[in-house]
């Protein structure tokens, strides 16, 4: 309300001071009783369609439900607005870099963001393609960001069958990539000699949560902050010191305390320890197959209640796999042999650049707690 | 084909007219003008590449966050390393003594290049800044491809990187470039450049060629097909071989 000093309201031209001024059939004995019985009225109005906001929203959607639908929302605006962890989970988001063409990201999570650009181009019909506008935020902030409603949606090899906390109001898409898993990278021989050691004896299955727990028993393991990680850490294992870091490459730089392992997404760290950090290695089992603790999809995030939206999503994912070209996208960056600058320059996706400065840090690592889990 | 090789660039200057600008009109600039400004926008794209090569290890740092290469720092160095290579002060353009000739439409043009550059510069922070990443592929090509790109696009005067079998698409040379990069690479080493016109005398076409320096071999060198950090397969090149031109167009009148 705006809230006029006198000086200025005498100020102002005659026409205004006019309709400041208190209308002559209010004046009288009965106007301030009338007057404040329609007060009276109108909290008690409020106050009862404050209470049913969400009935009155609700009946608003079934007679316009045109006013909620999130694909016309994008439609309309003429661009997706979509999250991407800005700590690399490579091969699906690599870091951002520059290019000849000026900063780009990319990765499969980005190739996926061109196939859902493209297939909302051609379910808007507009005369200009819907341009995706790409938001790289910490990955612990994507939550938020999505629940706010400053995203229509977010992918970063996000898992969607694990269960956690701070995830109420989102829902996931149909997999784009069911081959997730939590698993386990080392600098340490004699870490990864222990552990195999120990799988070895057990004779119940690799993941069982007693074989686990004695493998790791007083290591010093290191997991993102947020990730299912940590989730599947602080649930199952017990005796060991968990390191919550902000990203992977913070994980790798621990000096204090030192890194005996690093929990992650098998798939990101596979990569990175042929790639990027070779004098790490995947923790195996003697058939050779990286050790597995759990089995994770990967999916892209929604808000729960763009349900149009998720349908569009899963019929797009469910073409792409028919047709062949989710298993070609899967290859192309997690079997190929090939360097992501080059794939950035030619495919990348440009990003809004405004917000970066404040999440990309790639942060610290910190002890969980005081004590032995 | 006439083709003028010059082969000192005191020669030029001394060829060099006062030109007549009439911009209210159009736009017209004679050759003399346009080929030393040409001269001195491939040399300042050049100081450029220098700039961003002489902090490569700085910007590719991974333990370091805030690198403090910000845009005004480019701009001293480039500013530095111009002079350097022109005896050109920009920081003092306008007060440019009467023994050291810049033609007016270099000293519109010469500042247009460095705040495009700038922008560059700019633009990259986001990935210059990121703590945990090394190579972040700002190097002296993609500078290039970007400021010459940003200039190009706000002036008459068209800037671009070129060589034969280019990595970017976009710096394919056209037919005239490549055949002056043929002919170049057959020459010695030899700072000068090549100036000629074309388009029935139209436009003029200034090519600076850039030779391979020790820091450029990491991805360039040898061994030949194998593929550098940012994926490419390198070139096999050797110190002192072509690596490339700068190209200036400029239309000599716009009617």
């Amino acid at each position: 309300m705006v809230d006029y000093d006198r000086d200025s309201v005498l100020s102002m031209p005659h026409t205004q001071r006019t309709t400041l001024a208190a209308p002559p059939h209010e004046t009288g004995t009965t106007a301030p009783l009338i007057r404040l019985l329609v007060e009276w009225a109108s909290l008690l109005l409020m106050a009862v369609m404050i209470q049913g906001c969400g009935l009155v929203v609700d009946a608003v959607q079934l007679v316009w439900p045109i006013a909620t639908n999130e694909l016309d929302a994008i439609c309309a605006r003429g661009q997706v607005r979509v999250g991407m962890a800005v700590e690399p989970f490579q091969p699906f988001v690599f870091p951002a870099i520059y290019t000849d063409e000026g900063l780009r990201v990319t990765g499969l999570d980005v190739e996926l963001v061109r196939e859902i650009t493209a297939a909302l181009s051609q379910r808007c019909s507009n005369t200009k393609p819907i341009v995706p506008t790409l938001h790289l935020i910490r990955f612990r902030n994507l939550f938020l960001e999505l629940t706010e409603g400053n995203l229509d949606l977010f992918v970063s090899s996000i898992s969607a069958n694990v269960p956690a906390p701070g995830r109420i109001g989102l829902a996931y898409s149909n997999p784009y990539f069911d081959a997730g898993g939590i698993g386990g990278i080392t600098a340490r021989p004699d870490v990864a000699e222990r552990i195999g050691a120990n799988i070895r004896r057990s004779s119940e299955s690799a993941a069982d949560g007693n074989t686990m727990t004695s493998a790791f028993s007083g290591l010093t393991v290191a997991v993102q902050e947020g990730t299912s990680a940590q989730f599947y850490a602080e649930a199952n294992l017990t005796g060991i010191n968990l390191v919550l870091c902000d990203s992977l490459p913070a994980a790798f730089e621990s000096q204090s305390p030192p890194i005996d392992l690093i929990l992650g997404k098998q798939p990101v760290l596979d990569y990175t320890v042929r790639r990027v950090r070779k004098d790490w290695r995947l923790l195996r089992l003697d058939s050779g197959k990286p050790l597995l603790l759990t089995h994770e999809q990967y999916a892209i995030v929604t808000d729960e209640e763009s349900y149009r939206l998720r349908r569009f999503l899963n019929d797009l994912l469910f073409r792409l796999d028919k047709s062949g070209r989710l298993t070609d996208m899967r290859q192309r960056w997690l079997e190929e042999n090939y360097a992501y600058p080059r794939r950035a320059a030619t495919e990348g996706l440009p990003f809004a650049a405004e917000k970066m400065p404040q999440h990309y840090d790639q942060g610290q690592c910190r002890l969980a707690d005081n004590r032995s889990r | 084909m006439k083709r003028v090789w010059c082969a000192a660039v005191v020669g030029i200057l001394a060829t060099f007219a006062i030109g007549a600008l009439a911009p209210s009109t159009g736009w017209a600039v004679d050759r003399a003008e346009a080929e030393e400004t040409a001269r001195l926008l491939a040399k300042l794209l050049k100081a450029g590449r220098l700039v961003i090569e002489q902090n490569q290890l700085l910007i590719d740092d991974q333990h370091k966050g805030e690198k403090g290469f910000t845009p005004e720092v480019f701009e001293r160095q480039l500013v530095q390393e111009f002079r350097q290579l022109t005896g050109i002060d920009l920081s003092k353009l306008h007060s440019t003594p009467a023994s050291i000739a810049v033609p007016s439409l270099a000293k519109e043009l010469l500042p247009a290049f460095v705040l495009a550059s700038k922008d560059v510069v700019r633009d990259a922070q986001v990935v210059i800044n990121q703590r945990g990443i090394g190579y972040k592929n700002f190097i002296p090509a993609t500078y290039g491809s970007q400021a010459a790109a940003r200039f190009s696009k706000q002036s008459h005067v068209r800037l671009k990187q070129t060589t034969l079998g280019p990595r970017n698409p976009k710096n394919e040379p056209d037919d005239y470039e490549a055949s002056v990069l043929k002919w170049l690479s057959g020459r010695p080493r030899a700072e000068a450049y090549v100036s000629e016109l074309t388009d029935h005398g139209q436009t003029l076409r200034v090519v600076m060629p850039i030779y391979y320096v020790p820091a450029c071999l990491t991805c360039h060198g040898e061994p030949k097909g194998d593929l550098d950090i940012s994926g490419y397969p390198k070139e096999g090149a050797h110190e002192g071989d072509l690596a490339g031109a700068i190209t200036v167009t400029t239309p000599l009148s716009l009617r």
